[in-house]
């Protein structure tokens, strides 16, 4: 058994990303007892994007310190991370998983492909993720970067209280 | 061009590696369709020679009617002749430095069956179907690639439609009656690409595995035709994103051999940075994905600490976190800058090998990976796979050492390679490729004129008339072929991308059903770091 590798940058960085982050775990706390579950669905992505939602979770930005988690069950899931230009041969599998959250929930658009701004609506593909469903938060970003996505998480948070109509999601009394 | 018949096949390798280095590095014979079977025997019997690309395209001056998709009705449908069609082979000769392109015209709807003689060809050969409606003698079920089955959806062909839609994957075989299949996908776990999982098991052990990824199909090759080089070159870079490098150059090599551009050798040393750069963030992803699939966060984060730090890197040097937009045809967009790379490569780098080292000292880790997904020497070469998964699988191939030239630059690597086929195969060939790839960084840094590069004057004036070319670049996944035609007008008539994922798939299948369990899967899956997108174009 050899030592444990020195991982000295395990330690939080001091900068905007620490910022950023204080205001959407403040936000969260409110809204979400510090339990939002996200569902990425790729739509015809180029596998870019994807990347980039995966270093969510790596040390620089470490979602999950901010009451923010990743779930692969759509029914688990209250916002729905799309990428990709909403392609019609996945249209019917991009509902399904809509279809299959509880409400309240939020579909956020995530990169150019999904905003409209790589391909044009024809026969492959619808163009961009709202022709097929009901889009909150757009997320511009070719692709996002991991502090992109986040600041898009803390809009989609406010809409989601929106949404919620003032409803708590949090017993009275508690944190 | 030297047209070649079955009695002067055997000869024409010799034709191809004798010719004189002025002649390039890019041999092309014509081969009637009733020699194609024997002159591809001989071809792939000939040491150190694979097909590496197999792709069909309209006849040069062939103006189509209709739409390409068939008519509903059956009269209609029998009343309608096939197009004339080129089918082009691409041979490597990694022996000879040199790539060969077999021409064959095909007037009628059969050609002969290359896949009996080479089985690398027989996803081609699905494509072929599928776009132009013209199949391979014998009848075999040809299975469903880029078109989707449900009927509301009719996507543009490049040709001429099959009359029959082709037939879903199933599973080949089962086991003595006991095995099921079990779907899953296209929506699967989070943060990754959507791909549709067809396992067939007998409750734990893998039996065998399909996979349909018509769904991501975005019709890459289609969207190119009547693009110049330079507009296709933005759609290209997307196909596959995390090989926006690796593919570009390809594609762009093959642009600039059409027009008869040379870039220089400061311009393939920053493409060469480039690509190193795209090497080393894909190679410490894959050992990230790798400790993810394992269930080991320590050391997944320890890899993307260091995978953070190249891809703040990438952004640092080149301006983008993935590369994109440092190409252009006929040179490159901006030059590195070497200081940021000098300054922040070492540090970076030694993040992934303090990784590295910790995960190869940890005994359950390797243990893991030792024996599971095996591909063996001789199913890489029959699958005509290529890159880290085949170097792993002892076969020593590197466009940047056996193909010099257009896609390469100066400075050549020294070729990792492994026996032992297994995912620590393909984890040791990767962090020796990262080691090399650190000093090719280097080298090509010393380039002269490298700073002035993205500032290069044109080159001659490009040629015109209808005119192709052959592009290749050893992406992180192994070997990029691009083919382009371009019309008179200098507008793209014909684009064929081959990306290494569409190679490499083919052998994940094979791996996933060498003794092992639904676990080992995602295992496989980071080991041969593919992405849907590359395949799907």
């Amino acid at each position: 058994m050899t030592a444990a590798p020195d991982l000295p940058h395990l330690a939080t960085p001091a900068t905007a990303e620490t910022a950023a982050a204080d205001d959407l775990r403040r936000a969260i706390n409110r809204q979400f007892g510090r339990s939002l579950h996200i569902r990425t669905l790729d739509t015809g992505s180029c596998a870019a994007c994807e990347q980039e939602i995966r270093m969510l979770a790596a040390p620089h930005y470490d979602l999950h310190r901010l009451g923010l988690f990743f779930t692969p069950a759509p029914r688990h899931a209250d916002l729905l991370l799309v990428t990709g230009p909403m392609l019609r041969a996945f249209a019917t599998a991009a509902r399904k998983t809509y279809d299959a959250m509880p409400a309240p929930k939020l579909v956020v658009a995530t990169g150019a492909c999904a905003l409209g701004g790589v391909y044009q609506p024809d026969a492959f593909s619808h163009g961009s993720v709202e022709q097929v469903l009901p889009v909150d938060v757009w997320i511009p970003g070719c692709p996002p970067s991991p502090l992109a996505l986040l600041q898009g998480l803390l809009v989609a948070v406010g809409r989601l209280a929106e949404q919620a109509g003032g409803q708590s999601f949090v017993a009275a009394g508690s944190a | 061009m030297t047209a070649v018949r079955s009695d002067t096949a055997r000869a024409l390798p010799a034709v191809v590696t004798a010719a004189e280095p002025q002649d390039g590095p890019v041999g092309v014979a014509s081969v009637s369709a009733a020699d194609l079977e024997a002159v591809t025997a001989e071809l792939a019997a000939f040491p150190g020679a694979r097909l590496a690309d197999l792709f069909a395209a309209r006849a040069a001056g062939y103006e189509p009617s209709g739409s390409g998709v068939a008519p509903a009705d059956a009269a209609a449908r029998q009343a309608r002749t096939a197009d004339p069609v080129t089918l082009r082979a691409v041979w490597a000769l990694d022996h000879d430095q040199r790539y060969l392109i077999t021409e064959t015209p095909v007037g009628g709807s059969r050609y002969p069956a290359l896949s009996d003689i080479a089985p690398a060809a027989f996803a081609e050969e699905c494509e072929i179907y599928e776009q132009f409606g013209i199949r391979p003698a014998g009848g075999k079920p040809l299975n469903r690639v880029a078109t989707p089955p449900q009927p509301d959806i009719d996507l543009p062909r490049l040709g001429r439609g099959p009359d029959e839609p082709p037939q879903d994957v199933h599973a080949p075989h089962v086991v003595g009656g006991q095995a099921f299949e079990f779907p899953f996908g296209p929506v699967r776990q989070v943060g990754v690409e959507s791909l549709y999982y067809g396992l067939v098991t007998s409750g734990e052990e893998l039996v065998d595995l399909y996979l349909f990824t018509w769904h991501k199909h975005r019709g890459i090759e289609w969207r190119t035709q009547g693009q110049t080089p330079q507009q296709a070159l933005f759609g290209v870079e997307r196909a596959e994103g995390l090989g926006a490098i690796g593919n570009g150059w390809a594609f762009a090599a093959a642009a600039e051999s059409a027009l008869g551009l040379d870039p220089g050798p400061a311009v393939r040393a920053v493409r060469g940075v480039a690509l190193e750069l795209e090497r080393l963030y894909n190679h410490a992803a894959a050992i990230a994905a790798l400790c993810q699939a394992c269930g080991l966060a320590v050391g997944r984060a320890a890899a993307e600490i260091a995978l953070e730090q190249l891809l703040r890197l990438n952004a640092a040097v080149f301006g983008h976190r993935y590369l994109f937009n440092v190409l252009a045809i006929g040179g490159v967009r901006r030059g590195p800058d070497a200081t940021a790379l000098r300054a922040g490569l070492p540090a970076a780098y030694g993040e992934l090998r303090r990784a590295a080292d910790a995960l190869l000292a940890t005994n359950s880790f390797v243990d893991r990976l030792e024996a599971t997904g095996v591909v063996t020497t001789e199913e890489a070469r029959r699958l005509g796979l290529v890159g880290p998964v085949a170097r792993a699988s002892g076969i020593a191939n590197d466009t940047r050492a056996d193909h010099p030239g257009a896609g390469s630059a100066a400075a050549r690597p020294a070729v990792a390679d492994e026996t032992g086929g297994d995912v620590l195969a393909r984890l040791n060939v990767m962090l020796a490729e990262a080691a090399e790839s650190v000093r090719l960084i280097d080298a090509h840094l010393t380039t002269d004129g490298l700073a002035h590069a993205a500032a290069a004057e044109p080159g001659p004036p490009p040629r015109s008339g209808v005119r192709s070319g052959l592009g290749w670049a050893e992406s992180s996944r192994g070997e990029s072929l691009a083919w382009v035609e371009l019309d008179e007008a200098g507008r793209i008539s014909r684009a064929r991308l081959r990306p290494a994922a569409v190679r490499n798939w083919r052998g994940f299948d094979d791996a996933c059903r060498s003794q092992n369990v639904f676990t080992d899967i995602p295992i496989i899956e980071a080991s041969f770091w593919l992405t849907v997108a590359g395949t799907a174009r």
